[in-house]
Formats: C-alpha cells, structure tokens, sequence
C-alpha cells in the first residue's frame, strides 16, 4: 500500500485496511472502506423544471467500487441495470440503498443491494420516479418520488417507508421538488428544494423531521448561484455542497456552511482553485474527497481535498468516459436520532400559532413598521383562498389547518392592502402543534415569552367556510 | 456411592423439571410486570435495574452506591498555589495544592456546603452551609474551623463587605440577606432580596454588592417571567435598588469587568408564557447572560450565548480575566466553557441603540458577535475561578469529582486535578449527570435539571399544549423523593417514572430520541435513590412543634368542625394527606379545574417541604398556601375548611409549612409503635 494511500486512510483502524485490501482482491464483494461512486456519461446538470430538467435520474450511469489504492480495479456493482446512481450505505455498512432502473423504459425504483454479496432487491415498485434514497433510523428509508396532482403539479416529494417497501408515507405536501436528501446527524431530512408554484423558485436547502414536520429553510444561496448537488455533513458541525455560480460560468464551486448557524457562515473553499466541483464527501475533518474536473478536462474525477487548507491533494480515480457526481465509503457509521413523531394519522388537522405578524425585524427599516401594521391574515392554497382571519391586537393568530394541505399566509392592513406575503409554502402534518414568531422574521430570532392572545381562545379553523372537524382527540401526554 | 448419583440425578431432575413448568408462566408474568412499569413492550428484562440498583437504603443501597465530592464553588489563593473545593455532597472543603495537583487537606464543614471565600489576607475563609443555615470560619493556617456564624435559612452567595468587618449571606430559602458583624459573630441586620437569592458580588470600588435570584417574582400566570436582581449600598448597607431582569430566571453568579464598568450574570431565558409545541428556534428555552452597565442610569442588557442550531443549556458562573478582555462562563447542561470577548461586547453594546438590545435579547445569531470558542469540560462545570494573573482558569466539574485547569491563552484544557473520589461510576451517579445534561433534548436546549434546579423545581408554569395550545397548565413539581410517590404527572397518567421519562418525555418534551434502556435505567435509580429534601429548619427544625403549629395539626386531623358537626371523611385533610408522604397517591377533584383545563382528576400531592414549593395547585395559580383556601377552593371542595376563623387557616398553614421529610415521619412511626409495643407490655 502506497504512502499517499496509507496518508489517506490515517485515522481509519489498521484491519480495516487490511481487510479492504483482501476483499478487494477477490472482486466479489465490497470490502469496509472502498470508496463507492455514481459515474455517469452525462454531466448531472443543475435543476431546471422549466426545461422539464429531473438533474436526479441519469440515464446510463453506474455504481461503482474503488479501492483507493488500487484505482484500477474497479468493481461494477450495478451491471444488471441500464442506469443507477445516487448509493447510501447503511449504518452497519453491509447494505446500499440506490436508485436504479433495469432497462431504459423502466420507470426508476429504489433499490438495496447487499454489498457482501452483492445481491439486489427492489424496494420500491411505483409507476412514478423515484430517486435520492437516504436511510432513516427504525428500519425505514426516505426518497423523493415524483408526485403528480391537482395540488402539487408534477412536482417530487418527500415519502418514508419501511425496507421491504411497506408502510409508504407521503410527508412534503407542498408544489416543490426536493431532491438530494441527507439525513443529519440530528435526526433531520435536508433537501434540496425547488419551489414550483406560482413560479419556479431557485433551490434551498429546506430542513424537516423525518415525519414532515416542522420543515423550514435552512439555506439559501446567494444571487446568482445555485445549489447542484446534496448536502454532506463533516464531524466539526460543518455541511459541504456544491454551487454553480452564475457569475462565474462553467464554474461549480465547493460551499461549506455551520450547522450551527447555516444562513451567515457560507463559505466558498474552491475559489483559488480553477476547474470545476460537483460534489464533495468528509472523510475526516482535513479530508475530503471530492468530484473534481480540471479546466478543459472532459470529465470529473475523485481527488482528496484538504479543506483547512483550500488545497487539491491526489487524484484517486477517473475515467474519461465517465463523471463521477457522488461518492460513500462504504464503512459502518453512526446513525442520525431517531427522532420522535407528534404525526399521528387519526387526526385530519394540524395547529399553528404566530406569536406576532408585526413583529420587528431589524433588516426592514423602521419607517416600514411604523406605516404597515397588519390586522388580518389571508390563509392561501395553491388556487384558492381559504379564507381572510382577523388577527388578535398583539398580532397573533391561531389556526387549526386540515393537514397534509400546502398554504401559504399573507398579511394585511385595515383596507386590504397586502403587507407580506405570501410567506413560502407551509403544510402542517396530521396532529402537528407548530409555532412562528412572526411573519418575515429574522429567521435567528426566537419567540418573546409572553401568552398570546390568540391560543386563549380556539383556534380558527381552516378553510374558514368549515365550521367544525369532528376528529379523534389526541392527547400527546 | 450409586445411591447418591442417583439421588443426585433425582435432584436436578425434579429441580429442572420444576424450572420447565415454574418458567414460562413466570416468563409471562415478568413480561408483563416489566410492561406495566414502563409502559413499552421492549424494555429488558433485566430484574436487577429496577429491584438493585432503585435500593435506597440498607446494605445494598450502601454495596452499590458510593459518596462522591461533587466540587461545586472554588476559591483560590492569591498566589494561585491553594485551590480551596467546596465538596457539596461529602461536606467538606477540599485544599488542593495545585502545584502539586493533589488535595492536601480534607476539612470537614457543614451540612450541603455551597460557597468559599477568602478574606484579604488569606488568614481565613468561609463557607456557606446551605443546609445547616451558618457560615463556617476556617483557620486558613491550621486548615481547621474556629467558629460558626448563623445565618438566615439556606446560605448560598457569600462575600465581605470592603473593610472586612462584615460578611454578607445571600439566604436562598428566606430570600433575604444576613449581614454579619464578624466582630461579635452576630447578625447585624437583613435586608430584603429577590426570589431565591443565591450568587452576590462586590463592584471593584467596593461600593455596591449586586445579589442574584434563581426563582422569578411569584406572579400570575401569564404575567411577565421578572426576576429581581438586588443592589445594596455597601456604606450603608442598605438595599438602594431592586432591578428587574425581565423575561431571565436562574440568575447565578456574578463578575465584574476590572474597571467596575460592567457586570455579567449568566441567565436561562425560559419560553413557560409560550405553548411547548416545538424546541426548534428556541421556543422551549434560551440561554444567556445579563450585560450591567454600572454608570449611572445603566442599562440592564441580555444576550444570548446560543446558536441557532445549537443551544448552551444551564449557565451558571462566570469569570473574567483581570485585564478585563475575555470572560468564561460555564456551561453545566452541556460541559461547555464559553469563551466571550470583552471588548466585541463593549464595542457592540455602546454602538447599539437599546431597543435594538431588546430585540438582539432573543436573536440566536448575535452571539457569532462576541464568542471566541466553546472549551470541553468534564461532566456538569459549575464554579470558575481564574488565578489572579488570569493566566489559567480552574472549573469544578461538579458530577466528575475533577477540577479541569483551562490556559486562558490556548484556551485549551492543560491540567486536570483528581480530587480523589470513587473511580467507579455508580448507576445513580450515571443517572444524575444524565438528568444534568441536554444532550437528551433536541439540539440541547434544555435538560431536566433546567426546569427541575437542584432536582426541584423551578417555580414555573407551563403551558404544556398536551391537547390545543392555551390550555392545560402545569405548574412544574419537584423531584425531591418523588420515587415514593407514584403516580406522577398531575393527571397520574404515568404509572411509573419509567413512563413519565421514557417515549411520553421524549415525544412532548425533548423532542429528541428517547433515553436507551441503560440511561432510562440509570435516571430512574437517581431519581429514586438520590434526591433529599433539604432539611426544613426555617418552620421545623427539632421535629418539635410549636403552639401554633400544634393548633394547625389538630386542624389538620380533626373530624369534627366548628359548629360540632362530623367531618365527612373525604373531606378531612388527613384523608387524602396521610403522613409520611401526605398523599394517599389517589385521585381526587377539589374544585380547582379551570375553564382552560380538559375534565380529569389530580393526583393527590405530597407535602413534604410544601412551603419551599410555591406557587401551587396545578396551574400554579395559588400563589400561597392560604390562596388554595381563600381564593380557590371557596366552596369546601379542597377540604372542609370553610368554619375556620382567619387566625384558625393561619395555624393550619403554619402546620402544613412545618412539614418536613418523609423520613422523618418513618421514623416517628416507629418509635411510636415500639413505644406502644413497651406500655401494653408494662
């Protein structure tokens, strides 16, 4: 094994080495630390829904095994398929989830394949497309599916189910696609996420509970650039993703934000570096393997990347036929929380509370809060109003909203004038409490610890033309 | 010889063949117990979690428990050579030698010691004995204790007064404060304070002591969250203004800037007024700390020490460096020390207007302002002292029996010192740093300990949201020996406390992944082995009751009412408060349901050291003992009480305030009984 290989594997224990070194010898099986890649022929091009552009499914593209030190002996795992792309590898590193469709008319379905055998097994069996599988705690997986209908357009969503394919929940309801999920290290699903209506919006990163719950933006770009691949997370609370930069053409750059504080703490580590970035994978805090193409090269290929640093190290693996646009390792890992859920399927509604819709915000100047106070708020679906609410004298407001139900809220002076709005899309999931601290508030800043005038009373239901839901009364103690 | 073996063989046959037909339906059986004390169908059938290691007293209590230091406050020596520990659970104060990084004396103080101090020459130092209501005076030479001085009921925050004539105790229980004359041992005067006073500070110029409080100002529910911070004339010794710290509880400790410009106190924010029906963007708790401008006309400024995604749960001391440049607060909920820089928050704090700082007070983004790092301690920091040339900070790592010593250059940790206790840690001791940490709630925002401080209560009401927002308050209980009084939650849906703190607590409260089986295990044995009441020496300390008292008790047990009539027995106080625990653990209705609360009964609460646990009722809405009578229960549905004369409901109060711990009442039984036992013998 080669010093730069022994350099790349520090911090991985010794049998491990040995070990991938024997598997993959013998070129029947995936051995713990072999770098798994999606090639594909054709570059992954950024999402465009208005060219009718799905940058999720790539047609002939395959997974593939590297041994790290001995790139030239790759391992097709995926020859029975005419397309598959997109691995995850499970908590236990023995299996990957991918998505994959037999023959080019296929539709795309999840898969899992066991990777000391390399056996695969089809999870999901739709007529629609399916794509971006992300393991879930409890036996359960998470993907996006396309999802045709009058309230969400044709659009793909976020659904859950178990391993063998049972037990599918739907759990984005609004007219978005969200692609490249990940699944944090807290439990929660980050996509990328391309609202549709009324308009094609630019991608954000949008954060949710594995049960849909409690979703919101987590990221969003700058002008000008636009997110072109999922979210990796590193040990030292960091997420990596890739950008193209409209500024710079034919330029995809390397982001790093904090968890901690994802929409102030972008940071581009590519800048000094000319080619290109599709894609980057932490595997330790001063390593990165990333999706890399030089100026005029063809096709992208996996090098090392120390991120502290801003420096390209070797190049492990290309193939000029092929890009390489993601990249696992296939070695046991910690698995995210599993994180509760409120959800319970019984009830029809879902509770939301704003604590103020004037609240201030620092970014507006204050001539602007003097002269717009809001009275009411009007609740907006996809083609319809669902109704005009006034609101409490502190400002709040208190719905009880039938779930799984997209809407959006704008707000409104004593003549009708429109103040805000519409806020980005909102769904509340079947018995899911869910609280606001305003209506286009900073989005760092936490509720003032006052009681609302709107939740002493009973909530207004939503659409107001219901005057009543008799449902299942949960008690969630 | 064949005899035998075939006995033998007999033997383990019948033995073996009685185990075929015993286990099965004993298999069942335990399944099925398991089930019902902890509500889930998976937990291990493991005898030992709950039947061993729950043991609270006897051999095996003794066998698999262990006495730990638990370092809580420090003082160090001007030359930086003597570290003096306040050991709070083995009753000692530790000196280490930090040289050496070993203790060199054990000196036995009292009962639940809190606070260390030196005075200037470092001939003497005292220590506060919360539970023993006196200051120890230690003969800093001979590193032996020379006198006591009373104090008020439950001394915290110490410190003496500029001359070193006076020594000041913050008394945490009678939220008041002892001002000591050192030249005749005896209180001079008390001056009034907040709501469960605790840490005190003395401005640079030693003209002003600032005293914190923990507890917010009893108020209705739904009226601002205010805790009082208090400021005393140190010429006169006189309190000259009380400040509210709105919306902030848990005040702890205090430190001025060098300059005397500024003082910091690290605070917890709590979100009680809003529903509890998500943790993401703060909306169950924040963390932070008090920014006082000492001018005049001052500004009293709060900012956060969290982050968006991540939160810094419990802070409790603070320190800054002598230059005044850099200030560490600990972290006990997350073993954390944060780094802040002094001058990025002087810099933000004068450049931006004050309304804008009311605002920033609930941003979770304004703390990439002025923190420079986030140090990793041992379990559960609590005190911080730096050495006075500010070169290294020492941090009590109050649950790891270990003092970290941080450099204030690298601001890294250099040095750990092993204060000597149990190697092993114990179940019960697991259990209390997990009850300690937030690492169990989403992102870390809060631990039990946040809404439980010292394992009671916080003396807040929640609107818990269980059914729709708005409704269902629940004023929050304590801890204290609450293993013997199941069932738990108001409503006493919970059976067990394996209930109470497993997927319910995990679903409602920390919206995280419930605690695995082993930390769920662990937490119960704390909570029924590890929590004691405080002695109650404001209303009883002997067990001897005074006049009035004896009067209220009579009330308390009589069956027959002023106007001669028999009490129904339901309607007796002793009925449905039976000691030792004064709960018959039934459910009852006693009118006290609001129109806001679904229709249910209440678990009958104990009242052991009911006095320290104000407000009361469910909702909280009694802010006394007396209202529970006089304002909530006007037509004799919490007891017959309607005949009493008002000096009659001030004895029964009085009564009620000289209950004390379960253990005591035990006690009293058996000494009865025996008692009996020898006068029928006679």
């Amino acid at each position: 094994m080669s010093g730069v290989g022994l350099k790349f594997f520090r911090g991985f224990p010794a049998f491990l080495i040995i070990y991938v070194f024997l598997v993959s010898c013998t070129g029947k099986s995936v051995g713990d630390g072999m770098i798994i890649l999606t090639e594909s022929p054709e570059l992954l091009r950024s999402p465009d829904y208005s060219e009718g552009t799905v940058w999720r499914y790539l047609p002939g593209a395959r997974i593939t095994a590297v041994n790290p030190d001995k790139p030239e002996k790759i391992i097709v795992l995926t020859e029975e398929f005419s397309s598959a792309c997109f691995p995850e590898i499970s908590y236990d590193g023995k299996c990957m989830l991918f998505t994959a469709r037999k023959n080019e008319n296929d539709s795309w379905q999840i898969w899992e394949m066991n990777l000391r055998n390399l056996k695969s097994r089809k999870i999901t069996s739709f007529d629609e497309n399916c794509t971006d599988p992300v393991y879930l705690p409890g036996n359960r997986m998470a993907f996006s599916r396309q999802t045709i209908n009058d309230t969400v357009g044709n659009a793909h969503c976020i659904f859950t189910c178990r391993l063998d394919g049972s037990g599918v929940q739907q759990v984005t309801f609004s007219p978005a696609s969200s692609f490249a999920n990940t699944v944090l290290k807290d439990g929660r699903i980050i996509t990328v996420n391309t609202v549709l209506n009324p308009q094609e919006a630019d991608p954000v990163l949008q954060i949710m509970r594995p049960d849909g719950t409690k979703a919101d933006l987590y990221y969003k770009a700058p002008a000008g650039c636009r997110l072109i691949s999922s979210v990796s997370e590193t040990n030292d609370r960091h997420l990596i993703f890739a950008e193209r930069n409209a500024g710079n053409p034919g330029k995809d750059e390397l982001i790093s934000i904090s968890y901690n504080r994802p929409l102030h703490t972008r940071i581009n580590l590519t800048s000094s570096i000319d080619g290109d970035f599709l894609f980057a994978l932490p595997v330790a805090t001063d390593r990165f393997l990333v999706s890399y193409r030089k100026p005029g090269s063809e096709s992208y290929g996996i090098c090392e990347f120390d991120p502290s640093e801003k420096k390209l190290g070797r190049q492990i693996y290309s193939d000029p036929r092929y890009n390489v646009v993601d990249a696992v390792i296939a070695v046991r890992h910690d698995r995210p929380k599993n994180l509760p859920s409120e959800v319970d399927m019984h009830v029809k509604t879902g509770l939301i509370m704003c604590q103020n819709i004037n609240v201030f915000n620092a970014e507006l100047p204050r001539s602007f809060h003097e002269t717009h106070k809001a009275r009411r708020i009007e609740v907006v679906g996809v083609d319809t109003t669902y109704g005009v609410v006034d609101v409490e004298e502190d400002g709040s407001f208190y719905l009880k909203v039938i779930a799984d139900t997209p809407f959006r809220i704008k707000t409104i002076d004593d003549n009708g004038n429109l103040i805000s709005g519409p806020c980005s899309w909102l769904w509340l999931r079947p018995n899911e409490r869910r609280g606001c601290v305003g209506c286009h508030e900073d989005p760092e800043l936490v509720p003032r610890n006052l009681l609302s005038i709107a939740v002493t009373k009973d909530p207004v239901i939503i659409p107001v033309h219901i005057g009543e839901i008799k449902e299942k009364i949960v008690e969630l103690e | 010889m064949k005899k035998i073996y075939w006995k033998l063989v007999l033997i383990i046959g019948v033995i073996g063949l009685l185990i075929i037909l015993i286990y099965p339906p004993f298999h069942r059986w335990a399944r099925a117990h398991v089930n019902y004390q902890t509500a889930v169908e998976d937990h291990p059938l493991n005898c030992l979690s709950c039947h061993l290691y729950t043991q609270k007293t006897g051999l095996i209590s003794k066998l698999i428990n262990a006495d730990y230091y638990s370092p809580f406050n420090l003082a160090l020596s001007n030359d930086g050579k003597r570290l003096y520990v306040v050991a709070e659970e083995s009753n000692t104060l530790l000196v280490v030698d930090t040289e050496k990084r070993k203790v060199t004396n054990k000196i036995k103080v009292g009962y639940r010691p809190h606070t260390v101090i030196l005075d200037k020459d470092e001939k003497y130092g005292y220590v506060s004995n919360q539970w023993e209501d006196n200051i120890y005076v230690i003969d800093l030479g001979n590193n032996i204790v020379i006198d006591t001085l009373d104090t008020g009921n439950g001394p915290a925050g110490i410190a003496l007064s500029s001359d070193g004539k006076f020594i000041y105790a913050v008394n945490s229980y009678t939220n008041d404060i002892s001002v000591i004359d050192l030249s005749s041992g005896r209180e001079w005067k008390r001056l009034a304070a907040g709501n469960n006073p605790t840490g005190i500070g003395m401005s640079p110029d030693g003209r002003r002591l600032l005293v914190t409080s923990r507890r917010a100002n009893l108020v209705p529910y739904g009226d601002p969250v205010v805790c009082e911070l208090t400021v005393i004339d140190e010429d006169t010794k006189m309190v000259i203004d009380r400040q509210d710290m709105n919306s902030a509880y848990m005040l702890e400790n205090i430190a001025f800037t060098p300059d005397g410009e500024l003082a910091l106190i690290p605070l917890i924010r709590p979100k009680n007024l809003v529903p509890s029906i998500q943790v993401e963007k703060g909306f169950m708790m924040t963390n932070g700390m008090a920014v006082i401008e000492q001018k005049p006309d001052g500004r009293v400024i709060q900012l956060l020490l969290d982050e968006p995604n991540e939160y810094f749960a419990d802070p409790f001391d603070v320190a800054i460096t002598p230059d005044g440049k850099r200030a560490f607060v600990s972290h006990a909920g997350v073993n954390r020390i944060s780094v802040i820089d002094m001058d990025s928050i002087r810099s933000f704090i004068s450049h931006t207007p004050t309304e804008m700082l009311e605002y920033y007070s609930n941003h979770l983004g304004i703390s990439s302002k002025y923190l420079v790092k986030r140090i990793v301690t041992g379990a559960n920091p609590k005190g911080l002292v730096l050495s006075s040339d500010g070169r290294y900070l020492y941090v009590a790592e109050h649950l790891e029996d270990r003092i970290a010593v941080i450099s204030t250059e690298s601001l890294e940790t250099v040095n750990t010192i092993d204060l000597g206790g149990p190697k092993r840690i114990t179940v019960a001791r697991q259990g209390r740093r997990i009850l300690n940490n937030a690492s169990g709630t989403f992102q870390t925002q809060y631990a039990c300990y946040t809404c439980h401080p010292d394992a009671h209560e916080d003396g807040l009401v929640y609107n818990m949201a269980s059914k729709d927002m708005g409704r269902n308050l629940a004023n929050t209980q304590s801890l204290r020996d609450i293993g013997d009084t199941p069932p738990f939650k108001w409503n006493g849906k919970n059976q067990t406390i394996y209930k109470q703190d497993g997927m319910r607590f995990s679903t409602v409260l920390t919206r995280n992944e419930a605690f695995n089986y082993k930390d769920l295990d662990a937490l119960v044995a704390y909570i029924v082995t590890g929590i004691p009441y405080p002695p109650n020496l404001l209303y009883n300390p002997t067990g001897e009751l005074n006049a009035m008292q004896l009067r209220g008790k009579a009330l308390f047990e009589r069956t027959i009412d002023n106007h001669g009539n028999e009490i129904p027995e339901k309607q007796r106080c002793i009925t449905c408060h039976p000691p030792p625990y004064f709960t018959n653990k039934n459910f009852e209705d006693v009118g006290s349901l609001l129109a806001s609360d679904d229709s249910m009964l209440f678990d009958t609460p104990h009242l052991n050291n009911i006095y320290a646990s104000p407000p009361y009722l469910h909702h909280g809405r009694a802010l006394t003992l007396e209202e529970i009578w006089t304002v909530y229960a006007e037509e004799d549905t919490h007891g017959a009480v309607n005949d009493f004369t008002k000096i009659e409901l001030n004895e029964l109060i009085e009564y009620l305030k000289s209950i004390r711990e379960p253990e005591y009442y035990i006690n009293e039984s058996k000494k009865n009984k025996v008692l009996q036992a020898k006068i029928k013998n006679h």
